[in-house]
């Protein structure tokens, strides 16, 4: 999946996703153990978002009951807002040296910064090279800037400007519409402080 | 998916949750329906819950067609071709503990249908077999659900009976030696103008270097150089399960 490279739009420089993999007989010795600890960092480094796209994000479902559901199969992923705390998670993940594969997706410059700082040298990089082909049927920007950041587009348009409507009316606060969005993410991804900003912003200009 | 007429109240709740457009009021406007041939099978108004009346309703995924649509657009459903949820890939992720894209090697993810566009197997099919002649290795149906439908690895030829399928989205993925990197890109940036979808680009590269020469081969294409992408920081080791 490259459900967290293509992300568009305003602030990105306050949106990093993480992505915590392993390989079946390559290194899974005791995953879920090391998942766990790996989680544990995260949430202590300040991740806003996480989740396991089997049992849900933890927007929407308590931590302790998705650590407590974790298998061999689980996938974690979640996001970050600052380059401060991507900095953060991968330094204690070094020091943890809990042998997972760790991804982490955002601008370019910021990502080899931050691993720069911490002593870690990029493995491998996936580039977002954009898109191509008949781009007058894609959303309009703004909307796609919140709905990329689930990648599976979980989120779809339609509820985006439905929920953009319902702040610009105060009918909703940007915090309680961002989290609702977020809550349709199954895999935790999706950063609600970005897309707070986002709607609060679009309705200033409203 | 469906929705149960005798429960539906013609809110129009569910409209906004369809990734796309299958559901609309019918003829009368009083109820909603959903066109199963636009259906994806992402499964969001279900699993939401948005129904006040719990009128949406699964069908049964009976036929190829409706599981392939229903695992490629649920991410919380697992592929038993891949074992991976979702559509699937490994691309860059685990990449420092398997080697797959080595130093002599790209690897090219074409995230078709997305963003939240869509897309048929004919659009796939035509952009596969755009890549076909280029030097481009599609991945095997272990790596990636689209390879079990692909009668011709050579071609990039797919079965005749899924053209007309409808997903979100799905993943061409392959490899090229970087050495033949241009005509793949060069490839792809034609096909785009021929597609009624689009597709996002990823391009995975083990790094050896600063990847000047790719960001060369970019410019040359026309193709802006990347300012976003994923990272894999190295932390990754073999721990064996024996």
């Amino acid at each position: 999946m490259t459900h967290s490279l293509h992300r568009s739009g305003m602030h990105q420089d306050t949106d990093y996703v993480f992505l915590l993999y392993h390989v079946k007989g390559i290194n899974d010795q005791n995953v879920v153990e090391r998942t766990r600890k790996a989680i544990d960092l995260a949430e202590n480094a300040g991740a806003v978002n996480w989740g396991d796209v089997k049992t849900g994000p933890v927007v929407s479902v308590p931590s302790e009951e998705i650590k407590a559901k974790l298998t061999p199969a689980s996938r974690i992923r979640g996001a970050f807002t600052s380059r401060q705390q991507v900095v953060r998670y991968l330094k204690s993940m070094k020091e943890a040296d809990l042998g997972l594969c760790l991804v982490i997706a955002g601008p370019l410059d910021e990502v080899f910064s931050a691993c720069h700082e911490t002593g870690l040298e990029p493995h491998t990089n996936n580039y977002a090279l954009g898109i191509f082909g008949k781009t007058e049927r894609l959303a309009d920007e703004d909307t796609r800037a919140i709905t990329t950041m689930c990648g599976h587009h979980m989120v779809p348009d339609g509820v985006v400007v439905k929920m953009q409507e319902r702040v610009n009316k105060g009918k909703i606060s940007p915090e309680k519409a961002s989290l609702k969005l977020a809550a349709l993410c199954p895999c935790g991804i999706f950063n609600q402080k970005r897309a707070e900003h986002l709607l609060r912003e679009k309705k200033e200009h409203s | 998916m469906k929705i149960d007429a005798e429960k539906c109240i013609g809110c129009g709740t569910c409209i906004p949750y369809c990734n796309v457009e299958a559901i609309s009021m019918n003829e009368d406007d009083e109820v909603a329906v959903i066109d199963p041939d636009v259906c994806v099978e992402c499964w969001v108004c279900y699993n939401n819950r948005v129904c006040p009346k719990d009128a949406i309703e699964p069908t049964p995924l009976d036929t190829h067609d409706k599981i392939f649509k229903h695992v490629l657009s649920d991410p919380t459903v697992t592929s038993k071709g891949t074992g991976i949820p979702g559509r699937g890939t490994e691309e860059a992720k685990t990449n420092c503990v398997t080697g797959r894209y080595g130093r002599d090697i790209y690897g090219i993810c074409v995230d078709m249908g997305r963003p939240g566009v869509g897309c048929t197997m004919r659009d796939v099919e035509k952009v596969a077999m755009a890549l076909a002649p280029t030097g481009f290795r599609f991945v095997g149906p272990e790596e990636n659900p689209i390879a079990t439908l692909m009668t011709d690895f050579k071609t990039g030829k797919f079965r005749d009976d899924v053209l007309d399928l409808h997903v979100l989205s799905i993943i061409i993925e392959g490899s090229v030696k970087r050495s033949d990197v241009k005509p793949v890109l060069e490839a792809l940036v034609r096909v785009s103008k021929e597609i009624d979808t689009v597709f996002s680009l990823g391009i995975v590269s083990m790094k050896i270097d600063d990847d000047e020469q790719l960001m060369k081969t970019l410019d040359e294409c026309a193709i802006p150089r990347p300012t976003r992408g994923k990272v894999n920081v190295g932390l990754g080791r073999p721990l064996f399960t024996g």
